[in-house]
């Protein structure tokens, strides 16, 4: 399998790298794991149940549990977890602020006691916007969450294999024989592990057009993101198979600098929003309009809180005229306007370039920052204006998942300053942020989606470029793989 | 002789100590934040914070430094940020794909590139002479990554013959070994191979011209005679520095090859510990690339004793 990024850190709690996380999942097990409708399911937990006055847990794991070193997963170690996990996710951080005691009740029991009801706890614990609650072994668990884990032992349907190891090169999984899979179906990152493959071997193939020959010649199985310039070329071999995993896609969000000119003017921010032609953006993207929606919602389109909100900002091909209009009212005089532009990842770079040709036709003083990915992140924590080293614009995607998600994902945070980069600041929409953890229904989040996404969109720290998914390709002797939004989990999947 | 080398062995660590803290202060003031890649786009700032924090990456750039400095005094040199993997553990496992391309392409390289300069300068304007003007204008136009895509198509799509990428450790057979680097080091040689073939024309031109050869034709002295024990060994130090440098150049930068064919090699580490920033990897490959680079030049050095007597350390 030729997946996409380079496996470098094995420790998903301690990096919310996406090829960790997929790493996470085939040799970690979760307590819950979310469903195809992103619904929390029980999977290493058996039973469990809510105290009467709603604020005692109970947890009790299911039978067979076992680590790789064949010792007995106990509830010692899912405490550890728990609380390792709660030192970096926001969801984390959440519990363990509103928890009075996370505490091992026997060996296969556990409870959280919370000082006021948590609605969405079972979701917060099924959660992978941020770091995933993946289970690790106690001793590895008491780590500092800054200290990467050196053992792979999990308790997960697939075992690493360190002697087959080549880092840079390719990782090797084998089958877990000792792990006992749930009886459900599987469904989403839930339900039955059940592994049909003795072993997978994740190629690190730095070169697409050197995947895509692999896969041609049957070197590899599975190609996870095929460019999309070499998707006809795939379509044409009676071979291979190109599949929409994902179908909830990717959003290209632009986030902008709330704390530096131009943008600390809301009717800045509001010109870029009305501004955007999302579809010249998709056009850059992808040539396929198959793989390419415009998209309104910051809650994105697929999720169960997307909604058209206060949308009425949208129109096909922009509003050039209106983004004038507002950029005058912001008093707009010139400034400097600097756009990050990582040159190593071609869709972010291409879709920048086209932004600042935007920017510069409704008179914005636009100027690119090549650089590396690498450079990018750092210059993005500068929070100075550009003339020492800051910046003004930069774009990131974010899967359909994430945006459904506001407690653990950055991008829906308006706390200011010691938020998410961008830093914008909206007391109003925090509240409503911060009431949906209590909120124990999905119509009521729904109701409370809109309320959030009305403001959002009045404060506009982020402006959305459209959104757009990525089929994967596969030999055709490979099927039953399951599609989950940026992970791809390797149970259920079978060779012929 | 011996006091030469010992010359230049302590010129080789004066390389390194310099090459060592330019790449240090270089990598410290570049653009960029280890920290924040490892946390991961969607991290929160206070997350990149605490992993700067462990990394000590927060401490002053004198003692980060110095701390290095003396660990890679007692041959440590250091753990990935990344894969938390002592440094230099992972450059000897890429030291092995690295050096077997790079053995294998001047194999092939010295061999095509010096018997195809030795008969064109010997039948100058013959045929010979106009398939290596061929041969050298397209081994230098054609960059090595459109080679080793045509070669991929041919030998490994079109007909199957040959893998299209990846690496077997020699351990495990002399025979995969083999077969995944001969695409490589077909692709490679052809620009390296070019390069000696009008080195070494052009060395044996200028020697062929020289009186005592002219004298050793007129004595009756057989062609191979005349070319391999007259002309050759006269043309050999310029061909030699040739070959040295092109294997030095190939230890650290074959890394588009490295690419197009999967070879997880020394060129590939550093290039994605420099999209990485781990710093301890970059540093620990610049210093001993360095290391190789003058004692490999201190080697063509000695060799040139072989080649013409008259040359004494």
């Amino acid at each position: 399998m030729a997946m996409a990024g380079a496996l470098g850190s094995f420790d998903p709690i301690f990096t919310t790298a996406t090829i960790t996380t997929s790493h996470g999942l085939a040799i970690y097990d979760t307590l819950f794991s979310l469903d195809s409708k992103f619904m929390p399911q029980p999977q290493m937990v058996g039973k469990w149940g809510l105290s009467d006055d709603k604020r005692t847990y109970t947890f009790e794991l299911r039978d067979g549990l076992r680590w790789h070193d064949s010792s007995v997963v106990t509830a010692a170690d899912c405490v550890a977890s728990i609380h390792r996990w709660g030192q970096v996710d926001a969801g984390g951080m959440m519990l363990l602020e509103r928890a009075k005691h996370i505490s091992k009740k026997d060996e296969k029991s556990f409870t959280i006691e919370l000082k006021e009801p948590l609605g969405v706890l079972p979701d917060v614990l099924a959660s992978i916007s941020g770091s995933t609650l993946f289970v690790m072994r106690e001793k590895d668990a008491n780590r500092p969450a800054t200290e990467q884990v050196t053992a792979n032992i999990g308790s997960g349907p697939f075992r690493f294999n360190e002697d087959l190891a080549k880092p840079g090169a390719s990782f090797t999984y084998d089958r877990n024989e000792q792990y006992v899979p749930r009886k459900e179906s599987a469904d989403g990152l839930a339900g039955g592990k059940v592994v049909n493959i003795d072993r997978v071997v994740w190629d690190q193939i730095a070169d697409q057009q050197t995947a895509l020959a692999a896969l041609q010649a049957g070197e590899i199985d599975f190609f996870e993101q095929p460019p999309a310039d070499l998707l006809p070329l795939l379509k044409n071999d009676p071979n291979i198979e190109l599949e929409l995993l994902d179908k909830t896609g990717s959003a290209m969000c632009l986030r902008m600098n709330c704390l530096q000119k131009p943008f600390d003017n809301v009717k800045a921010r509001q010109a870029i929003l009305h501004l955007i032609d999302q579809e010249a953006f998709l056009r850059v993207v992808t040539p396929d309009p198959n793989y390419a929606h415009a998209v309104t919602s910051i809650f994105g389109n697929d999720t169960p809180y997307s909604n058209g909100e206060n949308t009425g900002w949208y129109k096909k091909g922009g509003d050039p005229e209106k983004a004038k209009q507002l950029l005058k009212e912001a008093g707009y005089a010139g400034e400097k306007v600097v756009i990050l532009q990582p040159t190593d990842i071609a869709l972010t770079s291409n879709a920048m370039q086209l932004l600042a040709n935007m920017l510069r036709k409704i008179g914005i003083n636009a100027e690119l920052a090549p650089s590396d990915w690498g450079a990018l992140t750092a210059r993005r924590r500068n929070k100075g204006p550009v003339e020492e080293g800051g910046w003004s614009m930069f774009m990131s995607s974010w899967s359909d998942y994430y945006l459904g998600e506001p407690i653990g994902t950055s991008l829906h945070v308006m706390n200011g300053e010691k938020g998410w980069y961008g830093w914008p600041k909206n007391d109003d929409y925090e509240a409503l942020r911060k009431q949906w953890p209590d909120v124990s229904t999905v119509e009521d989040r729904k109701a409370l989606a809109r309320k959030m996404q009305k403001i959002y969109w009045e404060v506009v720290p982020t402006v959305l470029l459209g959104e757009y998914t990525a089929p994967i390709a596969r030999r055709k002797t490979l099927t039953g793989l399951i599609g989950f939004p940026n992970l791809q989990p390797m149970w259920k999947m079978k060779k012929a | 002789m011996a006091a030469y080398v010992l010359r230049r062995s302590f010129s080789a660590i004066a390389v390194m100590a310099m090459v060592g803290i330019f790449v240090f202060l270089l990598l410290r003031l570049a653009p960029g934040d280890p920290a924040a890649i490892i946390a991961g786009d969607t991290a929160t700032p206070a997350m990149v914070a605490g992993i700067r924090e462990k990394l000590g990456l927060n401490e002053p750039l004198p003692i980060q430094f110095f701390q290095w400095a003396l660990s890679v005094l007692s041959g440590d040199f250091g753990t990935s940020i990344f894969t938390q993997r002592p440094v230099l553990e992972l450059i000897v496992q890429r030291l092995e794909p690295t050096l077997s391309l790079s053995i294998l392409t001047m194999m092939l390289s010295v061999s095509v590139g010096v018997s195809f300069g030795i008969f064109a300068a010997w039948r100058t304007g013959g045929i010979v002479d106009r398939l290596l003007a061929v041969f050298s204008a397209l081994g230098y136009s054609v960059p090595a990554f459109v080679v080793g895509y045509f070669l991929i198509y041919f030998f490994a799509i079109r007909t199957d013959w040959l893998p299209v990428q990846g690496y077997e450790q020699i351990d495990r057979g002399l025979e995969p070994w083999f077969v995944h680097l001969i695409l490589p080091t077909i692709a490679l040689s052809l620009a390296y191979g070019a390069f000696i073939a009008r080195i070494t024309r052009a060395s044996m031109l200028e020697v062929l011209s020289e009186d005592y050869v002219r004298t050793a034709a007129a004595k009756g002295a057989s062609s191979s005679a005349m070319l391999f024990h007259h002309a050759l060994k006269n043309a050999g130090v310029p061909i030699l520095t040739v070959i040295g440098i092109s294997f030095a150049y190939m230890i650290g930068g074959v890394v588009i090859t490295e690419t197009v064919f999967n070879i997880p090699g020394v060129g590939r580490l550093v290039v994605n510990a420099i999209s990485n920033r781990d710093y301890p990897i970059i540093q620990g490959v610049l210093i001993l690339t360095s290391g190789l680079y003058v004692v490999i030049n201190l080697m063509v050095d000695l060799a040139y004793t072989l080649v013409d007597p008259r040359i004494r350390y």
